[in-house]
This record gives C-alpha cells, sequence and structure tokens, in this order.
C-alpha cells in the first residue's frame, strides 16, 4: 500500500501569524487546537494518508529552552488530539524531533537522559492516541537508537525512523544509509527512511541505499528542492509540479510513504498524490539477508562471495599484564593502540574483552567501546561472557555489534539471545552445550542446530549469524583438524552463513607453531572460513591469507600478491641497483637527492671501497647534493618535504662517516647557536633549520623555544659562535629579536645574525639590525654556507 | 557551553599535503599515510561553543562583559548578522609532543607531515563542529558566514585574549601565553556572524562560504590556495 504523508507546518503556522518571538510552537497544541486541526486537515484534503503531530520539538530536553519540560506530556496528547480531529480515514504519526544536543563522547548528553526523555514522549504520544511513533531529522545514529529503544520500550505502535543527511550523502555525525538502515532494521524499526535536508532528486540514491539494505517499508519526505538564495533571502525552489514528478521514481527506488518536509505546501502534497494516481505499489524482489557489522560510520558485510575479514583478537587482556593494568586503572592506552594497530594491520573488525578480575567490567566495556568508536570506524564484537558487561557494551555502541559468544548452554541462550535482539546485534554461535564440547562435524551441527532455532524464535533473522568451527588441539585429539574442516564445510552447505573460529589451539603442544597454526589457516579458508579471528601482526598468517586469496579466486589471477614487494626477488636491492650506472660518489650524492636513507651504508661502504676519502665525499656528494637541492627548492621544483628527506638521507650518511672515523667528529665548518625567541613556542621551522645545518656539517647548538636573550648572548659568547640564528613565528614575538640583537651587540660578540619566520620581513630585519634575513630554511643554510666561505 | 567532541574522521590527506607545503607534486605515499594515521592516534579532537547576540553597528557581542570587536575587516564580514558564535577548538597537545619527539629521533620529513596532518585535524574538527553547530542554529532560521579568527585581516591578534576568554577555550584545556599564542599549538578561536533565512529549514546549505586566503596578508604562506 502507498501512503502519503504531509508535508510543513512550521512555515504555516508562521504565515498565519501563530507565532510571535520567543513562542514556543508546540504550544499551539495547547493554546489553539483549532488552528493546528486546520493546518492538519489542509493536509488531509491534499491526500495525506498519515499526518505528523506538531510535537517535533515537544520532549522535554527541547522543551527546557522555553520552561515548558514540565509540560511534554500534556502538549503531546494535546497535539494527538487536534491532529486526529484532522479526519476519519487517517493515520496519526506521533512526531519526535531531536533533542538539539549530541550524545556522549561527541557532546555532553547522557544516553540515559536522552532515553528517558524520549520515554516521556513516546508514553504521551501514545497515550494520546497515536498510530506510529516517528523519529525525525536524527543526525546522529547514537540519539536515534535511545529514541527507538525508549519507544519500543513504552508503547507497542510501529516505529517510523527518518535520518537526515548532508549533501556528502552522510549525517552531520558520520554515517551512512546503509548504517543507518541496518542498525535500526535490526533494532526493531518498522519503517525506516528519511526527511529534510536535501531535495528528492539528493534523496533518491539515499532511498536507494536503504531499500537495498532492508526489506521494512521506506519513508522519504524530501524538503522542496535544495534552498538557494535569492535576492538576499533563502527560498526553496521546487514548485508542486516538479516536486510531484519525483514521487514515482522515489516510489520506484523502494519508498512506499512518501510526503514532504521544509518548503512543502499542501499543493506539493496534492502534486504527490497526483503523480502517483493510478500507480501500484512495485513489487519489491527479497533481498538475501548478508552478515553485516557496523560501526557509527561504517558497515562490514561478512559473506562466502567477499575477501576474508579479519577479526583482531588483540584487545584483550587473558595474559597480557600490561594491558590488564591499563583497563585496571583506567587508562587504556594500550587499548586505543591495539585498536588503531590492529586496523593499520588489516583487521576488518576489533574484538573487545575486558575480562581483568577485580574491576567493574561493564563500566569498562562501556568506556572502551565508547573511547575505541571514536578512534576507528571498524565495527566492534562485545566479546563476554557475562550478560551484564554484555549488555553495557550493546548500549553504548553507535552502531550494530557483533556478540562473542552465543553457545547452546542454557545461560547463554536465555539472557544473550534476547539482548541480541534488544540491541540489534548478531551473533557469533559457538556450538558447545552445558556437558562439554561435541567432538565430530555432526555433533556440532546439531549443537548449532539448537542455537539457531532459539535465536530465531526470539525474532533474529537470517543475517545475524556467524558459526564458529570449533578448534581442538590436534596434539591430543588426531581427528581434530578433520572435523574442523568438515564442520566448516557442512555450515556453509546447511546454513550458506558465514564462519569464523580463532585458530592457534590446533598447534597446541606441537613444535613449529607458526609452521602448523598458518597451514592449517590455508586448509580452513578452502573449507569455507569467512572470518578469522587472529593476531593481525602474525606475518606468517597473514602470507598464507594472501596466498590462499589468490589460489582461491578472491585476489583474481593473484594480482594484489603479485603487487607485494615481499612476493618479489628484487625486493629493496633495487633502489641500490638503479645507482650501479653512476660511480661510486655520484651514487651517494643521488641517493641524498632522493632521500634515500635506506641504501646509504651501501653507497658509502661501495665508495670507499673505491678508495675515497671521507673529506672528499663530504664535499663531493653530501655538501654538493645539498646545493643542489637548494637550487630545485629555490626554483620550486621541490618543497620542504623533499628536502627534509634529503636531510634524512643525509643524517644517514653522516652517522656513517662518524661511525666509521671518529676523529671526525666536531670538526665542523662552523658553529650555529640556534633558537626560538622569548614567547614564541613554534619550534618546527626552527628544527627543520638546525637539521639543514647539522646534516651539512655545522656545529649545532640549539637552545629550543621560548628562550630568553640572555641565554642566547652567554651560549653564543661561550661557544664562540660563528653563527646566531632567531627564529619569531608571530608580530607579538618577533619585536624580542631586535632585544637579542641588541644584547649581542652590546656584549661586544661578532657572530654574525641570521633571522628568520613566518611573520619576518627584509626590511623587518634590516630594522633590527641583523646581518641576514633567511626567508627559508635552504636560503638560511645558504647563508650560513657563505658566512663561512668568506 | 556546549562541547562537541568530533566522532571519527579520517585525516584528509589531500590537506595535510597542502599543509605540508608540497603544492601538486609527487612525495612518499607511504609517510604520508604513516602520518595521517598516526595523527589518528593521538590527536584529541573537541570543541567548545556558545551563541551571542551581535550589534553589527557597534561590532559588539553581548557576552558579559561586551566584547567589541576591533578592525574593518572583522565589521564588514559580520555585517548584517544579529547573531555569532564563539568557537574554541583543539586536537590536544599529545601530537605536539608527538611532533617534537620525531623531529630529535631523526626522522624530519615524517614530524613534518604529522604537524602537517595535525594542522588538518584540526580544521576538520572545527568543520564538523560547524556542520553540527549549522544543524543547530538552522533550525532558528539562521544562516552562518564563514569563521574568521584574530589576526585574519586588520582584526587584531590582541584579541586573541578576549576571545579565548569568551569562548571559554579553558574548559577544554586552551591557554594563552604572553605573546598571544594558544596552547596546545594546534588550537584556533573563531567567530561565525548569523544572518537570518526568509524561510528555515534544518539544513540550509545555500550560501555555502568557506575560508578565503585571499583575505590574508600572508603572500609566501606555502599552503596558500
Amino acid at each position: 500500500m502507498i501512503h502519503i504523508f504531509d508535508g510543513a507546518m512550521g512555515t504555516m503556522f508562521q504565515q498565519l501569524g501563530l507565532l510571535p518571538t520567543g513562542y514556543c510552537p508546540e504550544m499551539l497544541n495547547i493554546d489553539n487546537p483549532d488552528a493546528v486541526t486546520s493546518v492538519h486537515k489542509q493536509y488531509v484534503d491534499a491526500g495525506s494518508t498519515v499526518i505528523e503531530t506538531n510535537t517535533f520539538g515537544a520532549s522535554p530536553l527541547k522543551l527546557a529552552h522555553y520552561g515548558l519540560s514540565d509540560r511534554a506530556r500534556e502538549i503531546n496528547i494535546a497535539a494527538v488530539k487536534a491532529a486526529k480531529a484532522a479526519g476519519n480515514n487517517i493515520k496519526v504519526a506521533g512526531s519526535m524531533g531531536p533533542t538539539g544536543r549530541f550524545i556522549k563522547p561527541v557532546g555532553d548528553l547522557d544516553f540515559e537522559d536522552a532515553y528517558e526523555n524520549y520515554k516521556v514522549q513516546a508514553t504521551a504520544l501514545a497515550d494520546g492516541g497515536a498510530d506510529y511513533i516517528l523519529i525525525e531529522t536524527s543526525i546522529d545514529l547514537q540519539e536515534m537508537r535511545a529514541a527507538l529503544l525508549a519507544a519500543k520500550e513504552v508503547t507497542n505502535l510501529p516505529v517510523i525512523c527518518q535520518q537526515s543527511f548532508s549533501e556528502d550523502g552522510r549525517t552531520v555525525t558520520g554515517t551512512d544509509p546503509q548504517t543507518f538502515a541496518i542498525t535500526v532494521d535490526a533494532m526493531g524499526a518498522d519503517i525506516i527512511g528519511v526527511n529534510c535536508s536535501l531535495g528528492p532528486e539528493q534523496l533518491l540514491p539515499v532511498v536507494k541505499a536503504i531499500s537495498e539494505n532492508t526489506e521494512k517499508p521506506i519513508s522519504v519526505q524530501p524538503n522542496a528542492g535544495m534552498p538557494q538564495l535569492v535576492n538576499g533571502k533563502t527560498t526553496f525552489p521546487m514548485g508542486p509540479e516538479d516536486f510531484g514528478e519525483w514521487a514515482p521514481k522515489l516510489l520506484q527506488a523502494g519508498a512506499t510513504y512518501l510526503g514532504g518536509c521544509c518548503g512543502t505546501t499542501p499543493v506539493h502534497i496534492a502534486a504527490i498524490k497526483k503523480a502517483i494516481a493510478g500507480l501500484e505499489e512495485p513489487s519489491f524482489k527479497p533481498l538475501r539477508r548478508r552478515l553485516m557489522i557496523s560501526s557509527r560510520s561504517k558497515t562490514v558485510t561478512i559473506d562466502k562471495d567477499l575477501p576474508t575479514r579479519l577479526i583482531g583478537e588483540r584487545i584483550n587482556p587473558t595474559g597480557r599484564k600490561k594491558l590488564a593494568a591499563e583497563i585496571k586503572n583506567g587508562s587504556f592506552l594500550s587499548v586505543k593502540k591495539e585498536a588503531m594497530d590492529q586496523v593499520k594491520a588489516g583487521a576488518s573488525l576489533l574484538d573487545v574483552n575486558m575480562g581483568v578480575g577485580g574491576i567493574d567490567q561493564a563500566q569498562a566495556m562501556k568506556k572502551a567501546v565508547t573511547e575505541i568508536s571514536q578512534l576507528t570506524d571498524a565495527p566492534l564484537v562485545i566479546d563476554t561472557s557475562d550478560a551484564t558487561v554484555l549488555e553495557a557494551g550493546l548500549r553504548a555502541y553507535p552502531g550494530r555489534a557483533l556478540i562473542n559468544s552465543v553457545s547452546a548452554e542454557k545461560e547463554r541462550l536465555e539472557k544473550f539471545i534476547p539482548l541480541a535482539k534488544k540491541y540489534g546485534a548478531a551473533i557469533l554461535c559457538l556450538p558447545l552445550t552445558d556437558e562439554g564440547i561435541p567432538k565430530t562435524a555432526e555433533e556440532r551441527i546439531q549443537v548449532m542446530d539448537t542455537i539457531i532455532s532459539a535465536a530465531k524464535k526470539a525474532g533474529l533473522k537470517d543475517g545475524d549469524f556467524l558459526l564458529d568451527g570449533l578448534v581442538m588441539t590436534v596434539a591430543t585429539d588426531v581427528n581434530a583438524c578433520n572435523q574442523t574442516l568438515k564442520t566448516l564445510q557442512l555450515y556453509r552447505e546447511k546454513y550458506g552463513y558465514p564462519s569464523t573460529m580463532g585458530l592457534s589451539n590446533i598447534s597446541f603442544g606441537l613444535p613449529n607453531r607458526p609452521l602448523i597454526n598458518s597451514t592449517f589457516f590455508a586448509m580452513c579458508l578452502s573449507a569455507g572460513l569467512d572470518a578469522p579471528i587472529m593476531n593481525p601482526y602474525d606475518d606468517a598468517m597473514q602470507n598464507a591469507l594472501m596466498a590462499s586469496m589468490a589460489l582461491l579466486g578472491k585476489d583474481p589471477n593473484g594480482r594484489d600478491f603479485s603487487k607485494k614487494e615481499s612476493n618479489l626477488a628484487v625486493a629493496k636491492t633495487a633502489a641500490v641497483a638503479k645507482h650501479i650506472e653512476l660511480t661510486p660518489l655520484e651514487a651517494v650524492k643521488q641517493a641524498v637527492i632522493d632521500g634515500d636513507a635506506d641504501s646509504m651504508a651501501q653507497l658509502i661502504e661501495n665508495a670507499l671501497a673505491t678508495g675515497v676519502e671521507p673529506n672528499e665525499l663530504t664535499e663531493k656528494c653530501l655538501t654538493a647534493a645539498m646545493n643542489d637541492i637548494g637550487v630545485d627548492f629555490g626554483a620550486g621544483r621541490i618543497f620542504l618535504p623533499q628536502v627534509l628527506l634529503s636531510a634524512e638521507a643525509m643524517r644517514a650518511a653522516f652517522n656513517i662517516l662518524k661511525e666509521k672515523f671518529p676523529a671526525q667528529d666536531g670538526e665542523g665548518k662552523g658553529t650555529v647557536v640556534l633558537a626560538t625567541v622569548k614567547g614564541d613556542v613554534h619550534d618546527l621551522g626552527k628544527n627543520i633549520v638546525g637539521a639543514l645545518l647539522e646534516n651539512s656539517g655545522f656545529k649545532l647548538i640549539d637552545l629550543g623555544k621560548d628562550v630568553p636573550a640572555e641565554e642566547i648572548v652567554s651560549s653564543a659568547i661561550k661557544n664562540e659562535a660563528d653563527i646566531v640564528g632567531l627564529c619569531a613565528l608571530m608580530t607579538t614575538t618577533m619585536t624580542e629579536i631586535d632585544e637579542v640583537i641588541k644584547q649581542l651587540k652590546e656584549s661586544g660578540n661578532t657572530s654574525k645574525v641570521i633571522v628568520g619566520g613566518a611573520a619576518l620581513t627584509q626590511d623587518y630585519a634590516d630594522e633590527a639590525g641583523a646581518d641576514y634575513y633567511a626567508q627559508d630554511a635552504v636560503i638560511a643554510l645558504n647563508i650560513a654556507n657563505e658566512i663561512m666561505d668568506k | 557551553m556546549p562541547i562537541f567532541n568530533s566522532p571519527y574522521f579520517e585525516i584528509d590527506k589531500k590537506e595535510t599535503k597542502r599543509y605540508a607545503g608540497l603544492r601538486n607534486s609527487d612525495f612518499d605515499e607511504e609517510i604520508i599515510d604513516d602520518a595521517c594515521e598516526l595523527a589518528r592516534l593521538v590527536i584529541k579532537p573537541t570543541g567548545i561553543w556558545e551563541i551571542y547576540d551581535y550589534d553589527s553597528k557597534t561590532q559588539t557581542v553581548a557576552t558579559t562583559p561586551p566584547f567589541k570587536l576591533q578592525g574593518n575587516a572583522i565589521g564588514k564580514h559580520l555585517n548584517g548578522c544579529t547573531k555569532v558564535i564563539l568557537l574554541a577548538a583543539t586536537v590536544g597537545i599529545d601530537i605536539e609532543n608527538e611532533i617534537t619527539s620525531l623531529f630529535k629521533e631523526g626522522k624530519y620529513s615524517l614530524s613534518l607531515m604529522l604537524d602537517a596532518a595535525a594542522t588538518t585535524a584540526v580544521e576538520q574538527n572545527a568543520d564538523l563542529m560547524e556542520k553540527a553547530i549549522k544543524n543547530h542554529v538552522s533550525k532558528q532560521g539562521y544562516n552562518m558566514k564563514w569563521r574568521f579568527s584574530p589576526g585574519y585581516g586588520d582584526w587584531p591578534i590582541e584579541q586573541q585574549h578576549e576571545m579565548l576568554y569568551m569562548a571559554k577555550g579553558d574548559e577544554i584545556g586552551i591557554s594563552i601565553t604572553e605573546s598571544l599564542m594558544l596552547e596546545p599549538r594546534k588550537s584556533i578561536t573563531a567567530i561565525i556572524g548569523l544572518y537570518i533565512m526568509e524561510e528555515s529549514c534544518a539544513f540550509t546549505s545555500a550560501n555555502r562560504e568557506r575560508h578565503d586566503c585571499s583575505q590574508c596578508n600572508k603572500l609566501d604562506c606555502p599552503a596558500r590556495r
């Protein structure tokens, strides 16, 4: 059936002059319900079959702006009454808009406060007699979750969840349509949709994305086009005709609830009605429900047709003292580092286990889940055997998590499955019973049947399951490997659900465990393992995975495999090899120019072997290279980062030479005292100058940042500096340069002064009495060389 | 004073390259990737903001005590605005320590790229804040000007002190030195002008304005657009 929503209300109240400045629009439900009803009626007359109550801002938190929080219930009930009075055969959707605040950790609103807020509003709307609860214009998935949980908790009404997306296709807090759809679908939203923010043209792809990820009915309420600035006034450009024309397209894309938002009027709604007159509801193909897990801003699909997904196992304090201690003292530094590093190493999902004795694990899980989701977009797996810890993690998680794990043990079935249903989580199913571990594949399938049927009975569906193959130790059980492989095959044949497992148990008690593990891994991948739980830093396992992907056709023709450097025979030596046509001296120089520090040891070795003196090497290679680099930099052919890479290569070269010829140490070109002046805390620019000088053979005394004039002067005297380099970044600090120069002159010191920094100019340097002004680090180096050549 | 801690965002590599002064030249992508990933690990993006009434005739923000903005550029920029937002934002001190220690280890280029990634992150953090604020104020019928900071045009940097104080930057750990520098260094304060739209909507995206390099007198800025 096709339903027609209404359009904008606020603007109509405004046009009727019903909203004086500072007046709460929702108070109209009480002060002037007839006016509210008459606006509703205009929409009903235009063809709306579902109308929305005037309660967008009628939650207690939002009403607090007007000091009306305690009247929330009364306002919502009155609003439903005013809506129902607009017609007999219409449905009324009780509107719940955003609180206007963000939930922690993004903002300062507690999840539980948002939840309580919506409980009050949803209860009142239901008690007033609304037919739906409509959570709309939401820009924060976490707020949507709070409102949806609240609505489900206090009413039995169907819940419509409508999010708003910005032009970049994401909400303000980063959620994409797919992630939104699968998260709220799993949590029990009855109708899923989108409103506001964009016009129908921009919302068409959003509707499509939602329809590809849910079989629930879809609603769409666009604005009347993208707002435009006309004569300094913002207006919505789309007339009713044009607006109406989009309705059949939106219907075709999957939306069966159609309406309008900002800028739309009863005439727009009438145009929708006209445009879809006589159209049938299209028949939508059933979706194959695949396993999808999501964070706030990313969805990961695990499926037999897709590349293997690694679940990182490292956030687990079992047997790791340091990690356990950090979790205990609340620092969580290693937890966060493991999260980042595992994602970098290729983990698609992160397992989170807070199993430390003597702490409040529920609190720890909440904290871990919250902090990790601010740090990475990899979806999370809540790993615990305690239902309280599980619920704390699921409630705090702004997305759809995976539960690790649900077995056929009585307690898990009874407590974990309802939590999975309530919070829309997927479950990792482990074929264990209260009696123990079934040994054969056939027995495991029987146990799996028990778990899956219990879960389905509770409302879970295809796409909610990840099956564990269960790995035993081959040293004590000769059939361990074979049974696991067979289990994986049976899972795929019988259920078609993806599979997972931890692998390392297989090799327990055997020597050379890495070899056994990686070989076993390859076998399991062939038997159908989709998402191993493993240590993503393990090279042997990563190599086995890479080779298996090439062999199993998931890396077609081994393309990725062939690109990987470690699989190539020539590898790193190529860099040295390319210098072969050059003379040994030229090769060193070229390596500096290329910023190739890695080849330096070998190239210097080569050069010295031909009888080149270290001095010659410094002069003809290093200094000469720096000159070339300076020219290129000055001409704008290369930029600072490239210069610094060369400086790193120079540094490598000098370190090697120092090591080989310690006598050279200290014989610098000249001595430079370098400082960022007092009051200035910027030192990167000064450090860059220092690095170039030091790696060009100068003796560098770097006094750091925020250095008083007296200290600079005394250091210049003490070290018999040839050059004093002064840096100031801002107009507010560069005056200190004058002071340093003044004191230097008064002391009779004759060091040459070079000044530089973002705010400085040649004119300023001249007035301050500096000898030189260096616009950039390379010029500073050139000047220093010039001074010493004189 | 609402607090906004940006949800996860990926650090923009293109902007990182721009801030590092690389323009369009090629550079070791691995170093850029490493810097952006490392930055992600050590930044703590957060911000604080508040709306105040504004009188554009006298260039005065209705804080307590009132805050008179100096200079023609800011006056012109906020002309016609009836409210303003004062905001402060930072990515924290940890990344600064990381930049320094990497340089000391001789990883010059990574240190420089990390510094650029941190600058990028400050801006992205402020952009996300702005997006959230926009959503908030546009429901009240306002459109936003782009953010303007002390030191832009002829707005004297000396007002940084009042800006930080009025924006309550201290609540998110930003302080100011005697020479008017923000600490942590990777922090900003800014003012955003609000003006009435004819028709209100939660998401008006017309007239999206952004920082305009031509307003700045630092002509040799390596990141100038």
